[in-house]
């Protein structure tokens, strides 16, 4: 899974057409045009024991014309195919968002939110087997920070390779991965690092580069605001796959942020059909762990009502059924409560980089 | 004047004040706000029923103008008979001016004291005094008077009194006939539910024959409030008759009262002569029952006899009372007014049959609004009345308030959490009683009081107006459903088809296979117009058939027969089935094709029919129509029937009136057999075609 195939430009039309070749077989045969894909949904994704990732189950629903909104779905999917069959043949690509305007002009095919256009492209990447990058379609959202010694080369918009250097050659923030991190974009390059720390919130991630911290501990850090986006994922795991570095989470501890280490380590509902591509199923969770709470007497907060459900519905979760896992959740809703990665900033800015983080890798064997 | 005299007199002028005093909260003066919303109240009401009584459209405005501190300039006037000169006085001077006391027909009502209660507050609070005009038509010039009350007689002080001719201030035209009022009083103008704004409003939505302006000004004279309520009739209330009471709603003062002042002399004509619904058999009856001799003098009859008739009254069968004395507002008219005052959706409006309780004509009136503008949360706006006037505060604690709380209203569309309280959602209801002796909680008249009878006619009103609320909610989102189906197949499939077509160069696809397969239903779909020119309201219904095979079906639309009313245009011919339903047998209806249905009503004005009601007969469900239920076609058709015939015997009975008691009796238990026959068959249409 290291390096996907990029899929040329007829294959990637043809695969498009086939979209609207069913619908349009449908009609032939007198009946209502129609879309069929997998259901999106969490009761249609499994764990595939071969990838180590969630993958869409066998349930495939079919869209058609028998009601209005679903007809509307399929004239814009046949609308967005015109557009990247344009994009395709003339060199260009658009944002998501860039898409969402032009259909302003495609009459009674156009978007009603954005959401509905952001479903419609993951739909059709869906089936036609293609990513979004092969229909030139880039996302809004923002790409990780990187800062470390680690060698990318990117193609910038001359064509040319450039070679930075994300400790040398950028500023305190890092450098910033581009949407398309694909091999055609971004190559890595070189390193010399021990492991990559992915870091949930920016307070953190600048203390860390502040203190020094990839330097001192010989690491790449990367912020990953949140919900990493598909490039941020897609970057740690090319970085896994072809460094071979171990790659440690550093989150919040709470059940939202283990699902952010759960779609790093295992994939994400909304994108199980390139689970293969983006999960990095070697990522280990650092911390912050319920028994760290406990362990270094954190400042914490009550779990609410919505965090217990989600607590709960992690139980049965299949990316969370290691005996580890098991063991945290419970511990967490037993003492019920819940704390930042800030909060270790009670005993003082250094504590982080002096004692927390080096006790936790040393504990997997990661001294320095 | 010696020491005696003069701690009488103060006396007398505490007495009064202090009458007024104690009594506020009462009269309706307890608060600034609330004064000079009841000081608008009375004024108004006043107007209201004297332009009824002389028959004139009313046009009345309000104009309050603030002035420093809590002072407001009150004006009202009215277009109405103006009151003669010598009248002035004993209308603005005199506390409980009793000439409605002893009529029992339906009034607004003397609420609080009436106008001498606007005249004593402002003479209280600021010392002014109330400047009266009235002109009445035909005289050569108006009365001009400054009014006072003097306390110690309690009678007014007039004073300044001249005739001059009374002058339009807008216009300079003189004015032919009205009356106007000013005056200076403290209060406190808001806007809100419990507000001057409020009430006309209100008062507007019951009094659709009169226009209502308000106009409120700053103490700069800036305007910062206003209302303008137009009539949408200029059709007057019906003139109520009197009516005698009925021995079911008389109390043992009241008949001692009667008896003490009767000049029969015999107890059998004393009973029929001074009470509604007794007839000689019934009259006879009472007596024997009560132990009264027929023959006795009814002045010398004493208190243990009269008790012991007040109990007979009960046990003996008596006639209801006639319902002529009651002014319902009519349902068609609330239905204008409630859409005049309330922008919306869908209006549905009940006006009940009269009935009575404990000897007292009532009658209920209900109108439903729904959607439009209305917000869609909050608890609905809850309109109370009592013989057309607004009830604006206690709400949580009248009758009519928890007669629509015990309704279900989750059943009708209305979201009601836990089935308790007022419902929610983007609807205002109005209730209105109207009755000879409305009963309130108190001498407030602001919450009508607990009564079986009264409760059960609005529930019954409500449940009415409730499932004409279900049935249009369903027929909007079925509406909705065969207008997306329309978008579909006419405007999205042909796109899909073309697109398609297009991406693989490819020939288009006949399309007339796949939009059967889609559709796979009759629809039926009805649009009503109005012909401005002609003055025609426009019904046109529409019939696709969408399936593979042919239909043949029988339609019927619902449409407002009544005497006024003349159905044009009607080209596809069809027949009567039964009031205000017509049908047409419509031809053979190939797969693909659509047919029309048209026709027009003369003699309604715009905005008077805007919802209909389509049905079928024939197989195969049509969507956007009813399947007729035969049997509720056949009861509507006999009640039809006995309401012809009870017409019938009410001539007769006219006639047979000089005939003796008992064939007068006879003929009465028969009709009264036929109205309860006729009430249980009385199931109108919005109610059979919903089940």
């Amino acid at each position: 899974m290291t390096l996907r195939e990029t899929k040329s430009k007829k294959e990637v039309i043809e695969a498009l057409h086939g979209v609207a070749a069913e619908m349009h077989d449908k009609m032939l045969k007198g009946k209502p045009p129609a879309m069929t894909l997998p259901v999106r949904t969490k009761k249609n994704i499994q764990f595939d024991k071969k990838l180590q990732v969630y993958k869409y189950g066998k349930n495939k629903s079919t869209r058609d014309a028998t009601a209005l909104s679903s007809a509307r779905v399929l004239l814009r999917s046949l609308h967005i195919t015109e557009f990247i069959e344009e994009m395709i043949n003339s060199g260009k690509s658009s944002t998501l968002r860039e898409m969402y305007y032009i259909s302003e002009g495609w009459g009674n095919g156009k978007f009603g939110t954005q959401n509905e256009s952001n479903n419609l492209a993951e739909d059709l990447e869906i089936v036609t087997k293609c990513i979004r990058e092969d229909f030139k379609l880039r996302p809004e959202e923002d790409g990780a920070r990187i800062i470390g010694n680690v060698t990318f080369e990117e193609k910038n918009r001359k064509g040319e390779w450039m070679r930075i250097n994300c400790r040398d050659d950028v500023g305190d923030s890092g450098y910033g991965v581009p949407y398309n991190v694909e091999s055609e974009k971004l190559r890595l390059v070189d390193q010399d690092i021990d492991f990559v720390m992915a870091v949930e919130t920016g307070g953190m991630f600048d203390r860390l580069v502040e203190n020094g911290f990839d330097e001192e501990a010989r690491c790449a850090i990367i912020h990953l605001k949140g919900q990493p986006a598909r490039s941020t994922r897609r970057i740690m795991k090319r970085m896994s796959d072809e460094w071979k570095k171990p790659i440690l989470v550093f989150a919040d501890c709470d059940p939202w942020s283990f699902r952010i280490f759960a779609s790093i380590a295992y994939g994400a509902i909304k994108t199980a059909h390139i689970s293969e591509y983006l999960a990095t199923n070697e990522a280990i969770y650092l911390g912050i762990t319920a028994d760290d709470i406990l362990a270094y007497d954190l400042p914490s907060d009550d779990l609410t009502k919505s965090d217990l459900g989600a607590l709960e519905s992690e139980l049965s979760d299949p990316r969370f059924a290691t005996g580890w896992w098991k063991e945290q959740i419970n511990l967490m809703q037993e003492i019920g409560k819940k704390a930042e990665q800030q909060s270790l900033a009670k005993y003082g800015l250094d504590f982080v980089t002096d004692t927390y983080l080096p006790e936790k890798l040393a504990a997997l064997g990661l001294n320095y | 004047m010696n020491k005696a005299e003069e701690i009488s007199s103060k006396q007398k002028q505490i007495a009064v004040s202090e009458f007024f005093e104690k009594n506020k909260h009462f009269l309706g003066f307890d608060s600034l706000q609330r004064s000079i919303i009841t000081a608008v109240k009375e004024s108004v009401d006043n107007s209201l029923d004297a332009c009824e009584e002389a028959r004139i459209l009313p046009n009345i405005r309000v104009e309050l103008n603030k002035e420093k501190g809590d002072r407001i300039e009150f004006i009202t006037q009215d277009n109405g008979p103006g009151i003669p000169r010598n009248a002035i006085e004993d209308v603005f001077g005199k506390f409980l001016l009793g000439s409605r006391f002893h009529a029992i027909r339906q009034t607004r009502g003397q609420q609080g004291i009436g106008i001498t209660g606007v005249v004593m507050y402002s003479q209280l609070t600021t010392g002014s005094k109330t400047r009266v005009i009235s002109k009445i038509k035909g005289e050569s010039s108006a009365v001009f008077v400054e009014l006072g009350l003097d306390t110690r007689k309690n009678k007014a002080l007039k004073t300044g009194e001249r005739r001059d001719v009374w002058l339009d201030e807008d216009t300079g035209e003189e004015i032919k006939q009205g009356l106007r009022i000013r005056t200076i009083m403290k209060g406190k103008y808001q806007k809100g539910k419990q507000s001057v704004h409020q009430y006309l409003r209100m008062t507007s939505i019951v009094n659709p024959h009169a226009s209502i302006s308000l106009i409120v000004r700053d103490k700069d004279g800036n305007l910062i409030d206003q209302g303008n309520w137009p009539r949408t009739t200029e059709r007057l209330p019906r003139v109520v008759s009197e009516i005698k009471p009925h021995p079911h709603g008389i109390h043992l003062g009241t008949l001692q009262r009667m008896l003490r002042e009767s000049n029969e002399r015999k107890m059998t004509s004393f009973l029929r002569h001074n009470f509604s619904g007794v007839s000689m058999r019934a009259a006879r009856e009472i007596l024997i029952k009560a132990k009264v001799d027929e023959g006795r003098e009814p002045k010398r009859i004493k208190a243990d006899d009269a008790q012991e008739m007040l109990n007979a009254f009960q046990r003996v069968k008596l006639l209801s009372p006639p319902m002529d004395c009651l002014s319902p507002i009519d349902d068609l008219l609330i239905k204008k007014g409630l859409s005049k005052a309330i922008d919306s959706r869908f209006a549905s409006t009940v006006t009940r049959n009269p009935s009575v309780s404990q000897g007292n004509p009532f009658q209920i009136e209900v109108g439903l609004v729904f959607g439009g503008d209305l917000s869609a949360d909050g608890p609905i706006e809850v309109l109370r009345f009592a013989n057309r006037v607004p009830l604006m505060y206690q709400q949580g604690g009248c009758l009519l308030t928890k007669a629509l709380e015990s309704v279900d209203w989750k059943r009708y569309g209305l979201d009601h959490p836990g089935g308790r309280g007022v419902p929610k959602g983007p609807a205002a209801l109005l209730i209105h009683l109207a009755s000879t002796n409305v009963q309130f909680t108190s001498e407030a008249k602001e919450a009508v009081a607990e009564n079986e009878e009264v409760h059960e006619e609005i529930r019954k009103a409500l449940l009415e107006v409730g499932r004409g609320l279900k049935n249009h909610l369903k027929k909007s989102s079925q509406r909705k459903k065969a207008k997306e189906k329309f978008e579909l197949v006419n405007i999205i499939l042909p796109e899909i088809a073309k697109k398609s077509s297009e991406i693989l160069g490819r020939p288009e696809p006949n399309l007339a296979p796949v939009i059967t397969q889609i559709m796979n239903a009759v629809f039926c779909e009805e649009i009503l117009g109005w012909d401005k020119e002609r003055k025609i309201a426009t019904c046109s219904i529409k019939i696709y058939n969408y399936t593979a095979r042919a239909r043949a079906y029988t339609i019927l639309a619902k449409w407002p027969e009544n005497e006024n009313t003349i159905m044009v245009d009607n080209h596809r011919g069809g027949r009567k089935e039964a009031k205000g339903i017509w049908a047409w047998r419509l031809d053979t209806l190939n797969p693909g094709t659509c047919t029309v249905v048209e026709f027009g009503v003369s003699g309604l004005t715009k905005g008077d029919w805007v919802d209909t009601d389509i049905f079928f007969r024939g197989n195969g469900e049509i969507i956007g129509a009813t399947k007729i239920d035969e049997s509720l076609l056949d009861e509507i058709r006999k009640s039809e029937a006995l309401i012809l015939a009870e017409e019938e015997i009410e001539k007769e009975s006219s006639n047979l009136e000089p005939l003796i008691d008992r064939a007068e009796e006879n003929i009465h238990r028969d009709l009264s057999e036929t109205v309860m026959k006729s009430k249980e068959g009385q199931l109108s249409l919005s109610e059979w075609e919903v089940e």
